[in-house]
């Protein structure tokens, strides 16, 4: 399937040890990972074709997170916001500078408004359908219909991840637009937020770029 | 008794790799296959996917299922994660229609595929 020869990244990970991570996933097929736990990499010898981005992930209380994302605005570190509860939500798809906001739980029309205003990347942590199961696994499932529902209503850009801590927990392209059907997302768009919505936000990230459709070119 | 053609079960072989902490024995993949399966689809979606375990020596192993399932069975085998506190994940080499063209063309080629770097 000529679908699969696009490049593809994975937005969020934070491995205990990096070498055999960047190995495993280069052989996978990936062309890049964001590490959100990054110390000092140099002395890494990375795959060729391969590229870590650094990230960094917000963890603040609610009433923090609008400071936390200010400070990352400028730099050139993807920052991403785990989600969870209404009022957290909230705080981080109303500021502007943040790039994913990832899975949050009862999401709604104004959160889905606001992150289309802020061109805000929604993320689907597939981890967990890999992690648990039974009920909460449930819960997660239909969460991630809603969040779907109300992306393709608003055309929000969506990133799929798999928030994975160790090479246990990465899995290929293709087994994640497998697992992401389960949710109910067709296959083109599967591999869209795994290929062309890391590239536009990778795109943002660059030092050409000046804003929304101004670039040096 | 020998069923027409016509009528006979249409399946798929999977070439799978193991990728786990400490080798898993052939019966507990087995278990945790069917488990996996039995969790995400119900026991009316693994009937109709109807696993069944062809091959397995500790690494690579072949896995048959319905024709039409391909992409259930590769979802039950991502959310494989543990077996008895062992961390494990499978990965999908490849699908064929038959046990030869999964044995060849996945599992041969990806062990040469190893073994080229070291040799240039």
């Amino acid at each position: 399937m000529s679908q699969f020869d696009s490049k593809f990244y994975d937005f969020f990970t934070h491995p205990d040890s990096l070498e055999p991570m960047a190995a495993l996933a280069k052989k996978y097929g990936y062309s890049g990972i964001v590490v959100t736990n990054l110390k000092a990499n140099e002395g890494i010898i990375l795959p060729d074709d391969f590229s870590i981005y650094k990230g960094v992930e917000i963890q603040a209380k609610p009433s923090r997170v609008r400071e936390e994302i200010k400070k990352h605005r400028d730099s050139n570190l993807i920052s991403t916001v785990r989600g969870g509860e209404e009022d957290i939500n909230r705080a981080a798809v109303e500021s502007e500078g943040l790039d994913i906001l990832l899975q949050p739980s009862e999401f709604n029309n104004v959160l889905a408004k606001a992150a289309s205003d802020n061109s805000i990347a929604i993320g689907f942590n597939l981890g967990l359908l890999i992690r648990l199961r039974g009920d909460a696994r449930v819960r997660e499932l239909k969460n991630m219909r809603i969040i779907l529902k109300h992306a393709r209503k608003y055309k929000l850009k969506m990133i799929l991840t798999g928030d994975s801590g160790s090479i246990y927990d990465l899995r290929s392209p293709r087994e994640m637009v497998a697992l992401s059907s389960l949710f109910g997302m067709t296959p083109f768009e599967a591999i869209d937020s795994m290929s062309a919505t890391p590239e536009s936000i990778l795109r943002r990230k660059s030092p050409d770029y000046i804003k929304e459709g101004i670039e040096i070119i | 008794m020998k069923t027409l053609p016509t009528l006979r079960e249409k399946k798929r072989y999977i070439a799978f790799e193991i990728n786990s902490q400490k080798t898993i024995n052939r019966q507990e993949l087995i278990r945790e296959i069917s488990n996996s399966i039995i969790s995400l689809f119900g026991d009316k979606g693994a009937s109709e996917i109807n696993p069944s375990l062809m091959s397995f020596e500790g690494r690579f192993g072949i896995l048959r299922c319905a024709r039409e399932k391909t992409n259930e069975t590769r979802a039950g085998l991502a959310c494989i994660n543990n077996i008895h506190g062992i961390l494990v994940s499978i990965h999908v080499l490849g699908i064929s229609g038959t046990i030869k063209g999964a044995t060849e063309k996945f599992i041969q080629q990806s062990l040469v595929k190893e073994s080229e770097p070291e040799k240039g």
